[in-house]
């Protein structure tokens, strides 16, 4: 008996207070007798080895207790799934907005490469934080609806208090899914693409195509803009011809319709490279005083802080380039992943 | 254990959970203490473990479905349950919900039995 009662001494530790002494009472009262029936069938005490056997079978004191407790979640299987799609949600906007942030600070850091690796070593207590603190929202919104000082609103509930035709649209990935792109748009796509180029062309023997009254003031202007420019130009010049010589196999093989994520993806690849010629510029100069001499004085300031302010936008379009085409690659894969476990099921 | 004998393992507990329930409700249509009760429910091949029987009385009882009193039987304090009024409607409902599945099943079974022969 001794084993018995350490047995539902053992249970008693992890039973819920307010109902210990009659759970056990109960208990004890249900294992004594089944401890006599037992007896009484083989004529004579249990050793304490088969005591011991016994309470083997019934299961760890721990174990026992466990199934008297309310059933508790910390998050709960109704909200797990909301919790879950803004978990995802929320961890990947962190990492972008610190992607960006990291990115702009490690270029203008004065020794890159420990900034660089600094920013890595955060990235997993930045996660860590985001998690918990989306954690810690949603659990105490179960604690609060487990104790009734909240209710879920009824159209999340209640049949009546939900309809179909308040469901979202359509997403425009299935919708275009759905309508491949037609022969009269990509044929549209390739004549003004030529027209683009063809503009884009003029540009340097007539600036104000582009600049438009501001060509006159640049010329009067006691700035101007440094040759890397050019070089960024002629590299925008040849990605548009690259693009344009796509389309015209697209529609040369008759494969318009087909999905241009490859070529979206490598035209964004590509399109880094005339963005980095102009972050890469020596001293970040892209804008210059035209008679330095006379000049640095009254506009030198202005220069520095105007070049500055590009490099860093610059900066900021390239990273998030760099995101998106993760992203889109992100969501190729993951469709591609998607589509075979559907089909291996 | 692999994983085809956990998925099983699952399922099999899944399909017995409703099913005890339903038995010691029946059961308890006749007054019983938890061993008593146990011994039953074993005798007609319905074997509960102690961890679980006990605390689902519990259950039952604090849902309304049972009615509990301790009283004193062979110099022991015992507490003895049966079914409560709302229980005994619950389970009468219960008992055609189990019914109507019991029947759409067997015929499930016994048309796919059909087809094949």
């Amino acid at each position: 008996m001794e084993l018995l009662d350490r047995y539902l001494q053992a249970v008693k530790k992890h039973l819920p207070w307010q109902r210990q002494d009659d759970i056990l009472a109960e208990l004890r009262a249900n294992l004594e007798s089944q401890l006599e029936d037992q007896e009484a069938e083989i004529g004579r005490p249990l050793t304490a080895a088969e005591v011991e056997t016994w309470l083997k079978q019934i299961g760890p004191p721990i174990m026992m207790a466990a199934r008297y407790q309310k059933q508790q979640y910390v998050i709960g299987p109704a909200v797990f799934p909301t919790y879950w799609y803004v978990l995802k949600l929320a961890t990947f906007w962190t990492l972008a907005v610190y992607a960006v942030v990291s990115a702009v600070l490690i270029f203008s850091a004065s020794n890159p490469g420990s900034s660089a690796v600094g920013a890595v070593v955060r990235v997993p207590f930045v996660l860590m934080n985001t998690a918990a603190w989306v954690t810690l929202t949603f659990a105490a919104f179960e604690f609060a609806v487990a104790h009734a000082w909240l209710t879920w609103p009824a159209s999340a509930i209640s049949p009546e208090g939900w309809s179909p035709s308040s469901l979202p649209p359509l997403d425009k990935q299935a919708a275009s899914g759905k309508k491949p792109r037609s022969y009269a748009m990509a044929l549209a796509e390739i004549i003004f693409g030529f027209l683009f180029l063809g503009w884009l062309l003029l540009v340097p023997k007539h600036p104000f195509l582009m600049f438009g009254p501001g060509a006159t003031y640049m010329e009067i202007s006691p700035f101007q803009l440094e040759p890397v420019w050019y070089t960024f130009y002629w590299w925008v010049v040849g990605l548009n011809v690259f693009q344009l010589a796509w389309r015209c196999l697209d529609l040369d093989r008759g494969t318009w319709q087909g999905p241009r994520i490859m070529q979206q993806v490598t035209t964004k690849l590509l399109g880094l490279i005339p963005l980095a010629v102009l972050i890469t510029a020596p001293d970040r100069l892209l804008v210059t005083l035209k008679h330095p001499a006379e000049d640095q004085a009254r506009y030198g300031g202005m220069v520095h802080m105007t070049n500055e302010s590009i490099h860093r936008g610059l900066m900021v379009v390239c990273a998030i380039v760099v995101l998106q085409v993760l992203w889109e690659i992100g969501q190729t894969y993951f469709e591609e992943f998607r589509k075979r476990m559907s089909a291996m099921h | 254990m692999t994983v085809a004998e956990s998925i099983f393992e699952n399922l099999r507990l899944e399909l017995r959970r409703g099913c005890l329930t339903l038995a010691v409700l029946a059961q308890l249509r006749q007054e019983h203490y938890g061993y008593t009760l146990r011994k039953a429910l074993a005798l007609r091949g319905l074997e509960i473990d102690e961890s679980t029987l006990y605390p689902l009385l519990r259950r039952l009882e604090t849902q309304g479905l049972l009615a509990s009193e301790w009283r004193e039987e062979d110099k022991r304090n015992k507490r003895f349950y049966r079914l409560s009024n709302d229980g005994e409607r619950i389970f009468g409902e219960l008992l055609k919900e189990w019914q109507a599945i019991n029947a759409a099943v067997t015929s499930i079974l016994d048309s796919n039995d059909n087809s094949n022969s």
